[in-house]
């Protein structure tokens, strides 16, 4: 979460619900929402490692807000983390660990486990449908992460179908 | 209900593939008009009754009386449609360079009647102001040398000789030709009749009358004779005037026979081609059908359905095209179209064979699974060990994936050698006949006719005329020689014996198998005289001449074009001596390279009576034209079945061709691929094909020649050179159609995925 | 619904018969879907998927074993008793849609109905009925070599339903297609068997395989798992989905 709200901050100075309103719409339902108290933990721990600075701002009627600014330190981490490559997934999967393990315990046999696995998918793959039948098709942010996922879990699919026919 | 949806799908791919569906209309349609047109011109040239028949609107029925018969009495009769005459006829006798030959002279209107009109054919038609002519009947007039303007001297019963001129020749369809009917015959103005045999005691009156219907003739002769009592001398009827008029036409009626055959096994291969290759590409869509519902049976009478249209199609616009062309292009030739015997038999042969050559490709189609495959691929095949081949030659690489795919599909590729292979051969198998009817006007020895000309002495005496034709630069030999009909044993018809030269000195028979006749008592013989009596080449055999007993022994076998092959021939010496001396023509051989005409000319110059004989290759003529036609015909369908290959092969190759191209192929060399890829199968049909054609062409023509009477040893193979030539030029033709699509394909912009 | 399902496969087998040695492709399939019920049956490539819906849609001839299609036996039928089975009953989608080439995209659409035996006029209306609903109206008279991927395959699922068939049979109905053109025939799918359709497809796709209510693995030939597909326990609330948590 920091990078995304420094992300933000480096477009505009903003304060804490503005920020939470930024990433709701720009990423959709397809991102879980964020807490807003998250929000401004994530922001006083960014404040105090100087990335950003905030200022008070009065408003009538209503208690002061605080806006938030990204410093010069701030813009070189963001800066890093933006040219850095990202790591791939990485498969260490519980699942394949319980398919290697449990039949040496004895607790479940294999195809059983890849049965009940599969189906499992295919319930998350039904709910990633409805999703992004739900999700506004305007929303191309949004619709492309719900399509990223279904990718992982048909991959996961097909990595299951592997499994099926090479472990005995 | 679910004939709307094959007809829909019928409907459908006919739209799809216009093109070629009109190729294969007119395929068939050309194999149908070149059957109709030379089984008509066949009928005209062998049997030219009907046509003079038709044309001279003659009657069915002559009727000779004493007196004038009562013509509204015949007119009367039921079925008579109209009456010619009645007109007087009189004997008479022709005396011309020296022979006295018996002639019929007829009362004629100088107008041209109605019924029974002479056909005019050189010189003019009678004429009031000139009362001394006459017309001849063309036959009679050729045999004796006769021409307008030749004067023609008659003697009356009287005694009494009148000089009268020739002014014309015409044919007619109510007499035979001369000399299977005699007597001659002279039409005369009723003038010049009525002076040459004033009495009317000695002459006949002729009345023919034309019916509605041939058939009822018999029925109609009944009733005139009746109605007329006891008028009536004799009757004769267009059956008889029909049989004078036949010639012997087995040989070209199996010739003739042989390019039906092959013209139907080349439609039949068109048109297998053609639906096999489509349905071949359709096998995906005929799956998809069959996912759909489509019954095996339904898919296969669709297909039937569909090519079996195509078929019929060009079997009608053949009959059509073949009419209108024999009524119009060839008017002056032929008159009467085809009668309905052949018609039907040509029809009925084409749409059987048709229907057959569509229902094993429609089987194949009804046998397709139900599952459609994902887009048909070419199989990718090793390289074949031809293009192995070429690639160890160091061809350039074109050629070689050319080569390596134009076999790599098995049942593709022998279609399109078989399709080109067949017609190749027939059109081989033609050029061997047209090499055999060369060699028959070229070498008239070897079928029997070394002496051009046939001298009979006439008056003279026979050693006289000898002398006298000896006596010409241009004549080398002159073998005595008699033709007389003997009855064979155990049979109720006679043949023709041949006595002609000494058996010491024989006329050079192109004896083909055994040896020459070379002592008294020895023979060679016609095919068809062995086939009749059952003999072969040693066997002795007993025939009766004129009331003499004749055993001969047969030394050898002759080609014999005449009669059939009936014909007994041995020398002179071997008959008795009342039927040998004198001797009742000669028998001319000329210097190699003389004119038989000019020749004849001299002679008769001289007053001898000399005849030409007739090539049995001008009796064939009408054969070239069939071989002409059909030669264009196969070669049309050679084209279809490539078409159908090169677009096979091009649908085979439309993935390839992207790769191709990607490898970095140029587009000439991509085309060139694609022109190796078809043209290389149809070179291999191309060069099998003449060379089966070649193999069998003598083979069969000498199969031809037994069957017909004449005997083996006629077939001549078709020159190297023609051969040659023809092979060269299919080739050409070949790579250039497969240059066409290829050149489109090789240009195109084409994608790399399927569909 | 009826209580006769209408397909039920009993100890199904297929043996190809490829050179001197038998290749086992199904091996004892037991099967029963009932009316209305969408099955959709995965497993490796070479596990007999294709097979066993072919021998259901008669396709292809099984070795063994019964096959029973709305309460008829169907397994002992001739080839021509399968096939007016098929034009009655069964529509057939395809991995590489299967137009027929020649004929237009209307063509195609109203050929199962004039096969089986509709009027004309009739077979025109359904068409229309079903071009119209799958956004395709205007193509009628376009010939299928110019239509994408996807609206050949809209236009399959067209041809195959024209007939109202009791069972619809997809073999990698998306196999070919790119994710937007399978968003699309998804969609008809899904709306199809919301409609009451019978479907039984075979796929690789997951995002095909969830829309099924069932779903039937396949592994060498046996069937090694067969069971609905069960309610997510995390239903998402209100469209508020957490994608991101799912992958965590």
């Amino acid at each position: 979460m920091r990078q995304s709200l420094l992300a933000l901050l480096a477009k505009e100075p903003a304060h804490g619900y503005e920020l939470k309103q930024a990433l709701e719409t720009i990423f959709g339902s397809a991102y879980p929402s964020p807490n807003i108290g998250q929000i401004y933990v994530t922001l006083g721990r960014l404040e105090k490692d100087g990335f950003v600075r905030s200022v008070d701002v009065e408003q009538a009627n209503r208690p002061n807000k605080k806006v938030y600014y990204i410093t010069a330190t701030g813009r070189e981490a963001l800066e890093t983390w933006v040219e850095e490559p990202t790591e791939g997934p990485r498969v260490r999967d519980e699942f394949f660990m319980k398919l290697v393990l449990a039949p040496m315990t004895g607790l479940s046999d294999r195809m059983a486990l890849m049965n009940r696995q599969r189906r499992h998918y295919l319930a998350l793959m039904r709910d990633l449908r409805e999703l992004a039948d739900q999700t506004d098709p305007a929303n191309r942010v949004a619709l492309l992460l719900i399509e990223g996922a279904m990718l992982h879990l048909q991959a996961d699919l097909d990595w299951l179908e592997r499994c099926q026919e090479d472990l005995p | 209900m679910t004939r709307v949806a094959e007809l829909r799908w019928v409907r459908a791919d006919l739209r799809a593939r216009r093109g070629q569906a009109a190729l294969t209309v007119l395929a068939v349609a050309g194999i149908v008009t070149a059957l109709i047109v030379a089984a008509t011109l066949l009928e005209d040239g062998t049997n030219p009754w009907r046509g003079l028949f038709a044309r001279s609107n003659s009657a069915h029925i002559w009727i000779h009386s004493k007196d004038v018969p009562d013509v509204s009495a015949l007119r009367g009769l039921n079925g008579v449609t109209d009456v010619a005459g009645p007109y007087r006829s009189a004997p008479a006798t022709l005396v011309t360079r020296g022979r006295r030959v018996p002639i019929t002279l007829q009362e004629t209107p100088a107008a041209l009647p109605a019924v029974a009109r002479p056909l005019l054919r050189e010189g003019r038609w009678l004429d009031v102001r000139t009362p001394n002519a006459v017309v001849l009947e063309r036959s009679f007039a050729r045999a004796f040398g006769l021409r307008p303007g030749s004067p023609f001297s008659v003697t009356g019963l009287n005694g009494a000789t009148h000089e009268l001129t020739v002014a014309g020749l015409a044919e007619s369809g109510d007499q035979g030709f001369y000399p299977e009917w005699t007597p001659g015959l002279a039409w005369t103005l009723a003038r010049t009749l009525d002076v040459v045999e004033p009495a009317q005691g000695r002459t006949e009156t002729v009345t023919g009358l034309r019916l509605a219907d041939a058939a009822a003739t018999d029925l109609v002769v009944q009733r005139a004779v009746f109605t007329l009592r006891n008028q009536v001398q004799r009757v004769t009827t267009w059956r008889e005037v029909r049989a004078s008029m036949e010639l012997d036409n087995r040989l070209l009626g199996l010739l003739l026979a042989l390019f039906g055959g092959a013209g139907l096994v080349a439609a039949a291969l068109a048109l297998a081609n053609a639906a096999g290759g489509r349905v071949l590409m359709q096998l995906r869509d005929i799956a998809t059908l069959k996912s759909l519902g489509f019954t095996r049976g339904q898919v296969v009478r669709m297909l039937v359905v569909e090519h079996g249209t195509l078929g019929l199609l060009g079997i009608a616009a053949g009959a059509v095209a073949a009419r209108l062309i024999t009524a119009y292009a060839m008017g002056e030739t032929v008159v009467v179209p085809l009668s309905a015997g052949p018609l039907t038999a040509i029809i009925a042969g084409t749409s059987l064979t048709v229907l057959a050559a569509v229902l094993i490709p429609a089987w194949r189609g009804g046998r397709t699974p139900p599952i459609p495959a994902a887009p048909a691929a070419p199989p990718r095949g090793h390289l074949s060990r031809l293009a192995r081949v070429a690639l160890l030659v160091r061809l350039p690489p074109a050629l070689v994936l050319g080569a390596r795919d134009a076999f790599t599909r098995r049942t593709p590729a022998a279609l399109t050698v078989c399709g080109v292979a067949i017609p190749m051969m027939m059109i081989t198998i033609g050029l061997g006949c047209w090499a055999t009817l060369d060699d028959f006007v070229r070498h008239p020895e070897r079928v029997g006719q070394a002496a051009a000309l046939s001298l009979r002495p006439a008056e003279l005496t026979a050693e006289e005329a000898r002398q006298r034709a000896m006596a010409d630069p241009d004549v080398v030999a002159a073998y005595p020689g008699a033709e007389l009909d003997a009855l064979v044993p155990w049979q109720t018809r006679t043949v023709r014996t041949r006595a002609l030269g000494l058996s010491s000195d024989p006329y050079p028979f192109p004896v083909v198998e055994g040896r020459m006749f070379a002592e008294r008592g020895e023979a060679v013989a016609g095919q068809g005289l062995l086939d009749l009596l059952g003999a072969r080449i040693g066997d002795r055999v007993r025939v009766t001449i004129g009331g003499t007993p004749l055993i001969v022994r047969i030394v050898g076998r002759a080609i014999e074009p005449e009669q059939d092959g009936e014909v007994l021939s041995f020398g002179v010496d071997s008959l008795a001596t009342k039927d040998a001396l004198p001797p009742q023509f000669y028998a001319l051989v000329l210097r190699p390279g003389a004119d038989p005409g000019q020749v004849r000319a001299r002679l008769q110059g001289q007053g001898l009576d000399v005849a030409q004989a007739v090539n049995p290759a001008d009796r064939l003529a009408v054969i070239r034209v069939v071989i002409v036609a059909l030669v264009a015909v196969l070669a049309l369908i050679g084209l279809a079945s490539l078409l159908t290959a090169s677009a096979l092969g091009l649908r085979d190759h439309v993935l390839d061709l992207a790769v191709l191209k990607a490898m970095g192929l140029t587009p000439r060399q991509v085309m060139a691929t694609l022109v190796t890829a078809t043209g290389l199968p149809a070179a291999v049909g191309v060069v099998l094909g003449a060379a089966a054609g070649a193999s069998c062409s003598r083979w069969l023509i000498d199969l031809e020649g037994r069957g017909s009477g004449v005997g083996a040893g006629i077939g001549q193979a078709p020159t190297p050179g023609m051969l040659a030539a023809t092979i060269v030029s299919a080739i050409g033709a070949a790579l250039l159609v497969a240059l066409i699509p290829a050149r489109r394909a090789a240009r195109a912009r084409l994608p790399v995925t399927a569909r | 619904m009826t209580d006769t399902p209408v397909v039920r496969a009993v100890n199904l087998v297929k043996i190809y018969q490829t050179g001197a040695l038998p290749v086992p492709a199904v091996r004892g399939a037991d099967l029963t879907v009932d009316a209305g019920e969408f099955v959709a049956i995965m497993g490796p490539s070479g596990s007999g998927k294709s097979t066993l819906i072919h021998m259901l849609g008669g396709l292809d001839t099984r070795t063994s074993g019964e096959i029973w299609l709305d309460g008829r036996r169907a397994d002992t039928l001739s080839e021509s008793g399968w096939a007016v089975l098929r034009r009655e009953k069964i529509g057939f989608v395809f991995q590489f849609f299967n137009l027929v080439a020649s004929m237009t995209v209307a063509d195609n659409v109203e050929l199962p109905a004039l096969l089986g035996g509709a009027p004309p006029r009739q077979a025109r209306e359904r068409r229309e009925y079903l071009l119209g609903e799958l956004g395709l109206a205007d193509r009628a008279d376009a010939s299928p070599a110019q239509l994408s991927g996807g609206e050949q395959q809209r236009v399959a699922l067209a041809r195959a339903l024209a007939n109202q068939p009791r069972l619809l049979l997809a073999d990698e109905p998306t196999g070919n297609l790119d994710s937007r053109n399978t968003r699309d025939v998804l969609r008809l799918l899904g709306k199809v068997h919301t409609q009451g359709q019978t479907i039984v497809l075979v796929t690789h796709d997951a995002r095909v395989a969830s829309m099924a209510d069932r779903v039937v693995s396949l592994l060498d030939g046996q069937i090694v798992d067969d069971g609905a597909i069960p309610k997510s326990r995390r239903r998402p609330a209100g469209g508020v989905g957490d994608v991101v948590e799912l992958r965590s």
